[in-house]
């Protein structure tokens, strides 16, 4: 009677709503003490590694990895809380938000034991950050026609050539996991011949470059590889299985709350908004977002559950983080319909910064981590129709 | 439990073959044989306990019953009686008709109930009662001397209307003129939950009746052919069936989670239902629009089975408390603790 990209309902977990309240309080004290303030889509944008060492120290990074690899072995509902809390919020979290949600992950699945030891720790920590090393200035959501390469010279290690770009926070971050072909196209199988590096940013011949967003901030760049020498062992997982583990990866970047999250900060202000103002219309306005929020939060659940049983829900993942973003990006005008408010910057009123701030970030919501496009491509697929 | 329940689902299915959907008329408003199909088989009392006259089993049950009939346009109110009156019903103490008569509600809260040596007497106007011509009782939120009550009554030889609504399901005006009733006092916390639980109703009734339009579409896409290729085939309609496919899932996840909240007994049970009501009512728009887009032409006929979904999404959405209705109820209530409230609110709902 349901259709085939529903999952099975969320169990309540009641370890994740303990620990709810103890990321409540803790976001509390942090803001009374003035450490950060709140803002939209601070996974993106949010860049405080103080912070991030205070979540690392409070044992909220790398949750639900092995315990001898600096995780905690917390559940996926369990991280699930805490993600959310910090979003909701708009708590300053891109620093390790990479790092935590994916890389660690892909190095917990195909990394060496060397790898996994010296690194997991510290992004457990909150002191290791990553990027991802997927697009390039002319591959996007194409991206088995990636061209960046890697060779092996005759001491055995991968010379690599290329660029990335959309690396978020590239200047801050110190690996980076990094898709390059590493065998000629194959035109019978385009995603062959395609290899993870884990690539330590502070290699000579790599150039940062900003690239700044629609508000002037510098969150993306280009990364450009010149030659750069990457030892033999820092292959990621199978030469030629890059295709596959990226796919894997994807799991764990489209399946998240901040798909839906990245505007609640807006919705919250707007919240505040309506309780000063008791304007029916807003009311409405308030009710008809709050229940989306509320139908993504079960679907993210069911997600986070699946995670739990050791699944991982490709298909799913894409079809919320369609519906996610959609909402993150129609919240600003279903409000703006019904205030008198004027977005800006730099405005005392915290809803007129919310509204710019929301705004200007709008176009990434449904680009980035797959545009809707494909992402429905994906969910067609599930459907039975490709 | 999982077994006992597809065999319901089974049941239901087996009898709305026998009973197919058809378009209503001022002589035929109502599905009396798959009534009483239905009845025969022990599923008009389902989700209601044994020892106040229905049958046992368990909310889930009942909801699977409602669900199975909903996909299938079955012409019954089922919904009403399992899910709002029977329930109310009980609850308020009130004797249970046979549950192998039919059972609706109605808003009445233009209604006086006044008390009348052992009973009560009901004279007012209420509009949109479903099924009223077709019920043999109704259970009446009214209005009583000290606030709300839960008035129950025979529809025989009451003056019900004809009116219906877009897919020709009965909702009657009735009048009454000092018609005797038994009833019950209802405490406001009642009033909510009642009100709450028949828009929980229409909000399951919508999300089987989307989910089963999905399927059709995705069915349809698959089988017609244009350009020498399938629909599904073409990338246009692809975007819509996915965008459809996310409507819809979240609509499902919501009114589970709201039905949830209703069998835990959870004191935000009637938020959990209005977000369920308000979801699927704004998911109708989107799912209906693009059900009938990639159709064509012949979804737009009364040949095509199409439109008994479609007719009844459009009504039910609206019914029971309209999206605006309850999207006011459901901010308000999510922010009763105040400005910084809205978040621990929609954490704590469902």
């Amino acid at each position: 009677m349901t259709n085939p990209l529903t999952l099975a309902p969320a169990p309540r977990s009641e370890a994740a709503e303990r620990l709810r309240g103890e990321v409540r309080d803790f976001l509390a004290e942090e803001m009374a003490a003035g450490t950060f303030s709140t803002h939209v889509d601070t996974w993106l944008s949010g860049v405080d590694p103080e912070f991030s060492r205070r979540l690392g120290a409070r044992g909220w990074l790398g949750m639900t990895w092995p315990k001898e690899y600096g995780g905690h072995e917390r559940t996926a509902m369990e991280r699930y809380a805490v993600t959310e809390e910090l979003l909701a919020a708009g708590a300053p979290v891109a620093a390790h938000w990479i790092a935590d949600r994916q890389s660690g992950p892909n190095l917990l699945r195909y990394g060496t034991e060397a790898q996994r030891r010296e690194i997991l720790p510290r992004i457990a920590r909150g002191e290791c950050y990553f990027v991802i090393g997927m697009s390039e200035p002319d591959s996007g959501s194409d991206l088995a026609s990636i061209r960046t390469k890697a060779v092996r010279n005759e001491a055995g290690d991968w010379v690599v050539n290329g660029a990335k770009v959309w690396t978020s926070n590239a200047h801050a971050s110190h690996y980076g996991i990094v898709l390059v072909r590493t065998a000629p196209v194959d035109t019978a199988n385009r995603h062959a011949g395609m290899s993870q590096l884990l690539i330590d940013l502070s290699l000579p011949g790599i150039t940062v470059n900003p690239i700044r967003i629609l508000d002037g901030g510098h969150h993306f760049n280009e990364v450009v590889f010149e030659d750069v020498v990457v030892p033999g062992d820092m292959l990621l997982g199978t030469e030629g299985d890059g295709w596959h583990q990226v796919t894997a990866e994807l799991a764990f970047e489209r399946s998240g709350p901040e798909r839906f999250l990245s505007t609640y900060p807006l919705v919250a202000e707007f919240g505040r908004r309506v309780v000063d103002s008791g304007d029916p219309a807003a009311l409405a306005v308030l009710g008809r977002l709050s229940a989306r929020v509320l139908a993504l939060r079960q679907m993210s659940l069911r997600i986070a559950a699946a995670l739990d049983r050791g699944e991982l829900p490709n298909i799913p993942a894409a079809l919320v983080k369609d519906v996610g973003t959609t909402f993150e990006a129609d919240v600003i005008d279903e409000i703006r319909r019904v205030v008198d408010v004027l977005p800006s910057l730099d405005s005392p009123d915290p809803l007129a910064r919310a509204l710019a701030e929301a705004q200007l970030h709008a176009p990434g919501y449904t680009l980035r981590g797959g545009t809707n496009e494909i992402l429905r491509g994906i969910v067609a697929r599930g459907l039975g129709l490709r | 439990m999982a077994s006992d329940q597809d065999l319901v689902i089974e049941t239901v299915r087996g009898l709305l073959a026998r009973h197919e959907p058809f378009d209503p008329t001022p002589e035929r408003r109502w599905d009396a044989g798959l009534w009483s199909a239905l009845a025969e088989n022990g599923l008009t009392g389902v989700g209601l306990p044994e020892s106040a006259g229905g049958s046992g089993g368990e909310l889930a049950d009942a909801v699977a019953i409602v669900r199975t009939l909903a996909s299938g346009a079955g012409a019954v109110p089922v919904a009403e009686q399992l899910l709002v009156a029977g329930p109310a019903v009980i609850a308020a103490g009130l004797p249970l008709p046979p549950v192998d008569e039919p059972l609706t509600f109605g808003h009445a809260e233009g209604v006086r109930a006044t008390p009348a040596g052992d009973g009560w007497s009901l004279s007012g106007t209420v509009a949109d009662v479903p099924w009223g011509g077709a019920a043999a009782h109704v259970a009446l939120l009214a209005t009583g001397p000290d606030g709300a009550v839960l008035a129950l009554l025979p529809t025989a030889g009451l003056p019900a209307s004809g009116a219906v609504n877009l897919a020709g399901e009965p909702r009657s005006t009735l009048e009454l003129d000092g018609v005797p009733a038994v009833a019950a006092p209802l405490n406001p916390a009642q009033v909510r939950e009642l009100r709450a639980g028949y828009a929980l109703a229409r909000a399951v009734q919508l999300t089987a009746a989307l989910e089963q339009v999905l399927a059709w579409t995705v069915q349809y896409a698959g089988e017609r052919q244009q350009f020498g290729r399938s629909l599904a085939k073409f990338q246009a309609i692809q975007m819509e069936l996915a965008e459809m496919a996310g409507e819809v899932t979240a609509v499902t996840a919501l009114t589970d989670a709201a039905v949830q909240a209703l069998h835990h007994g959870s004191d935000d049970f009637w938020l959990a239902a209005a977000a369920a009501k308000v979801r699927a009512g704004a998911a109708v728009e989107v799912v209906a629009r693009l059900a009938h887009q990639v159709h064509g032409a012949i979804g737009f006929t009364q040949e095509h089975k199409l439109h008994h979904l479609t007719k009844r999404l459009w009504s039910w959405r609206d019914e029971a408390g309209s999206e605006l209705v309850w999207s006011k109820v459901l901010a308000q209530g999510l922010l009763a603790d105040g400005p910084n409230g809205l978040w621990p609110a929609l954490t704590r709902v469902v």
